[in-house]
């Protein structure tokens, strides 16, 4: 190569566009500039070389390094698990909708099948608890028929009858605070159900113990649908025109304690009662109950049955009874 | 109007994962460590799948992927240079006090260079690994960093002089003589 070169500026000047040489980066006059003065001097020439050597050096460095085996899988996998369509790395196909949709729907389906089960349970419940309610506000509200002086046990006791007279001492006992004003069998003006009537009287109010038998009916049993448990038994509570009333059921019997004292009050009460009413029933009738709830029973025809009854005796609550007000006791 | 096709993630992969080695490698020499470089291409990766139904096929998916790391890489070290855990950006005039040009070893071993690249500031080192590794134009370098054209040629021009300086520093270390050294030597002989 012909190295002369008489003029540093020049060099100055080409070395400061060599960078932009290298990458190619000039426009085609000054590239030409530049390879003039290269095919000229030397110590340009040699620069361009030794850049050119580090750019290389670099390169085949960095080409070297080497991409951790794992990385392209770990890409791949976050692709496949941010990809839409794809749920816990599974894909989600049509026919996973479908199945997923018909889930759904059966899902619904059940659902509204238990809703119906639970809204049939409730209208037979307060079906069964409206008998005590009508009795107790016909009978002791409505009615009076109790003396503001107790009456004698042994008087209580005859108006029970034998079948009946031993559970004067149960009431009497398992109410703490009430004193059993009057008892006695009574019924609902057109209906020939007779009901087993304790009025008690405590806390300020009056208060009613009610046994009358079953029929064919049952109340249902479900979470939804009884307030509490005691010894097997399960009991339900309700308010209905303007009484709270518990009630539950032995072998042969309904039981219901109503009131105004408040649902749950009335509720422990009941609790308090139901199992030693049955006992007492059960000794004094002698047939033997069942410590078992009672299982789930309300087809059609027991529904029917009760609705019947209350309907023909006017005792889907006391408000709806009439205004007569006059007991056959 | 409002359909938009549905992109199968074998389509992205199909256009990115070809760069996922260039994009680890560039990551890697940035940020000098290993792991955070593995974090970084994926999440870069992450990004792009998201945002590519906005990727116009046959343009440069390359350079959009760059794009993404070198975004992601500047929010990765503004967080850090709060943290004080890594160098902020040189300053130029220190870069300006750089006046000989440096002698350059015959031989430059992978390492050396490598261990030289390294000691550039980051905002020199990434457009010198743009220019000379990746082949990116200076305008697409301009375009990815969001920096003046003229900013990138000085960049690249000063990130080069630095890296020969550091080689040349290494070389010394080494009692290495530079060609120069020895062409003078002989000159002078």
């Amino acid at each position: 190569m012909n190295v002369l070169n008489f003029n540093p500026k020049h060099c100055e000047r080409i070395r400061s566009q060599l960078d932009a040489y290298l990458s190619d980066e000039l426009l085609v006059e000054t590239t030409s500039e530049v390879l003039n003065h290269l095919e000229t001097c030397e110590d340009c020439s040699r620069e361009l070389d030794s850049r050119t050597r580090v750019r290389e050096a670099l390169r085949r460095a960095v080409a070297k390094q080497s991409c951790p085996e794992g990385l392209r899988e770990a890409v791949h996998e976050r692709l496949r698990a941010a990809q839409s369509g794809y749920f816990m790395g599974l894909r989600i196909t049509s026919w996973a909708v479908a199945v997923a949709a018909l889930a759904l729907v059966m899902f619904a389906g059940a659902a509204s099948q238990q809703w119906l089960r639970v809204r049939r349970g409730r209208l037979l419940v307060s079906s069964v608890l409206a008998l005590g309610v009508s009795d107790h506000v016909q009978c002791a509200i409505k009615g009076h028929n109790y003396p503001e002086v107790a009456n004698p046990p042994d008087q209580l006791r005859a108006k029970l009858g034998p079948e009946y007279a031993g559970l004067l001492q149960v009431v009497g006992a398992r109410l703490p605070g009430f004193q059993v004003l009057e008892a006695h069998i009574c019924s609902v003006p057109g209906s020939p159900r007779k009901y087993v009537h304790f009025i008690t009287r405590g806390r300020g109010t009056i208060l009613s113990v009610i046994l009358t038998k079953r029929e064919r009916e049952s109340l249902p049993a479900g979470r939804f649908l009884v307030a509490e448990t005691s010894g097997g038994i399960n009991l339900y509570k309700a308010h209905m025109d303007e009484m709270d009333v518990a009630g539950f059921e032995s072998k042969d019997y309904f039981g219901f304690v109503v009131s105004d004292l408040g649902q749950n009050e009335v509720l422990q009460i009941a609790t308090r009662l139901a199992p030693a009413v049955r006992n007492a029933l059960a000794e004094t009738i002698g047939a033997a109950e069942s410590e078992a709830p009672v299982p789930v029973l309300y087809p059609d025809r027991v529904l029917r049955g009760i609705l019947d009854t209350t309907e023909r005796t006017g005792a889907t609550g006391a408000g709806r009874i009439g205004g007569s007000g006059r007991l056959e006791c | 109007m409002f359909y938009r096709p549905k992109i199968r993630v074998e389509d992205f992969e199909a256009a990115a994962m070809p760069h996922l080695a260039d994009l680890y490698r560039s990551a890697s020499l940035l940020l000098r460590d290993a792991s955070q470089a593995e974090d970084l291409v994926q999440e870069v990766y992450l990004e792009a799948w998201k945002s590519f139904h906005r990727f116009e096929p046959g343009t440069n998916c390359r350079a959009w992927l760059f794009k993404i790391l070198f975004h992601r890489l500047h929010h990765l070290r503004r967080r850090l240079i709060k943290a004080s855990k890594v160098e902020g950006f040189a300053s130029p005039t220190d870069q300006d006090n750089i006046v000989a040009e440096p002698p350059v070893p015959q031989e430059i071993r992978d390492d050396d260079i490598l261990l030289a690249l390294e000691k550039v500031p980051v905002e020199f080192r990434e457009v010198v690994l743009m220019a000379d590794v990746e082949d990116f134009s200076y305008k697409e370098i301009a375009n990815t960093l969001k920096i003046p054209l003229g900013t990138v040629m000085s960049r690249v021009s000063r990130g080069r002089k630095l890296l020969r300086q550091e080689l040349a520093d290494l070389a010394r270390d080494y009692g290495i003589r530079s060609e120069d050294e020895d062409a003078r030597k002989g000159g002078s002989a």
